[in-house]
């Protein structure tokens, strides 16, 4: 048997190391494998969504999560536009049924349609669909030309009409750009819940993953009577209503 | 000849300092603290500081480019090169505290912006002073 001299037992020792770095990795990388990086791309295994029962949703509800919005994102405060010009991202609608003569109030936002519309028209692709569902405006390459606004079924798009400050850091806003609900792609990101859904102190506004069948939204679509608003479109939008 | 000089400098000089009552710029401060952190600004991997540095200089639009579609279009989140991180360092502070824009005119992006003649389209959506809770 040959005798180790010095260099050899350092390599085979550093074989030894790395080998069990190897397999350190190996273990450490099935740990991190659980729950996908905040380097990750988003991917379409999640499908986020909403559901807003308009049975609890009272008037001041709506209006809770409207301000929340402005608030969360900063519009609202524009002093240059005129009334239909005001951005507006979610929204109160009132609805009757013709028939039986009853009312409901909703909150009406960018619906976040499977088949997006806005999409669809965008000659830019400025406007387009994360692979987890929430749609966007890509302002960098938006030349403002509103297709989007004309093809959106549910008027959930604004344009900004004059210059913008002061804007908040999460949320980059200006003239001659499109914008509208982005489901608070910021927050949901980083694990929270939309403002609107966090603004209200009641269950009537869940939010959550469509595709994950331990969720309360899941679960409750599961459970109750739902519908999407203008279904016959075939849109599949990610936000439902119960009650109407 | 060279007493001529000294005068010379000196106003060129007191005409400087005159300009900067302006502003107050605050890099220097910066580059003190990362030091004293023990970190250096725009330090990357395997790279000189100086040569960090150039590249951040020529390549600054590209690095955010890479970014902002990532970031916007397949949701990546955090990493290297951010805007607002960019803005947080990078904007001055003006004699009443307050931040001035950082595409104000002498202001860290205008002054070469403006140099080189090329316009600067960033800041008409994004937000130009540090964020309030910052
Ligand atoms: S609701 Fe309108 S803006 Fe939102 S995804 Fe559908 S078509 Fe696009
Ligand atoms: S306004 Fe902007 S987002 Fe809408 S279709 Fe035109 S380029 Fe696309």
């Amino acid at each position: 048997m040959k005798e180790l001299n010095r260099r050899e037992f350092i390599k085979n020792s550093t074989a030894v190391t790395a080998s069990v770095a190897t397999v350190a990795s190996g273990i450490s990388l099935t740990t991190f494998a659980a729950g996908p990086k905040e380097t990750d791309p988003v991917t379409n295994e999640k499908r986020w969504g909403m559901l807003i029962d308009t049975n609890k949703l009272t008037e001041v509800d709506i209006e809770d999560m409207v301000s929340a919005c402005q608030e969360e994102h900063g519009w609202g405060e524009e002093t240059h536009s005129t009334g239909d010009q005001k951005p507006g991202w979610i929204k109160k609608v009132k609805v009757k049924d013709t028939a039986t003569q009853r009312i409901s109030n909703l909150a009406l936002m960018c619906q976040h349609c499977e088949e997006p519309p806005c999409v669809d028209v965008c000659p830019t692709n400025a406007s387009m669909k994360r692979e987890d569902g929430i749609v966007l405006v890509d302002k960098h390459r938006c030349i403002g030309c509103r297709y989007c606004m004309m093809a959106c079924p549910y008027d959930a798009r604004s344009f900004v009409h004059e210059d913008l400050s002061n804007q908040k850091e999460h949320m980059p806003r200006g003239k001659g750009t499109v914008e509208s609900c982005t489901l608070c792609v910021h927050k949901v990101d980083k694990g929270e819940q939309p403002a609107c859904v966090e603004a209200l102190n009641s269950d009537a506004v869940v939010f959550g993953d469509l595709l994950d069948p331990t969720s309360n939204i899941h679960q409750t679509l599961k459970r109750v009577q739902s519908t999407q608003i203008r279904a016959d479109l075939n849109l599949n939008t990610g936000v439902r209503y119960s009650g109407i | 000849m060279s007493r001529l000089l000294v005068v010379f400098l000196s106003v060129m000089l007191g005409s400087a300092i005159a300009h900067s009552d302006y502003h107050i710029p605050n890099l220097g401060e910066k580059a003190t603290e990362f030091k004293d952190e023990g970190k250096e600004a725009h330090k990357r991997e395997g790279m000189s500081h100086a040569a960090s540095l150039i590249l951040q200089r020529k390549m600054h639009p590209e690095l955010l480019l890479h970014k902002r579609d990532k970031t916007l279009r397949q949701g990546v989140r955090g990493g290297y090169a951010q805007l607002k991180e960019c803005v947080e360092c990078h904007t001055s502070v003006d004699k009443n505290g307050e931040h001035v824009p950082i595409n104000a005119p002498d202001q860290f992006c205008a002054t070469c912006h403006e140099k080189v003649g090329t316009s600067l389209d960033c800041f008409s959506c994004h937000r130009t002073t540090p964020a309030e809770e910052l």
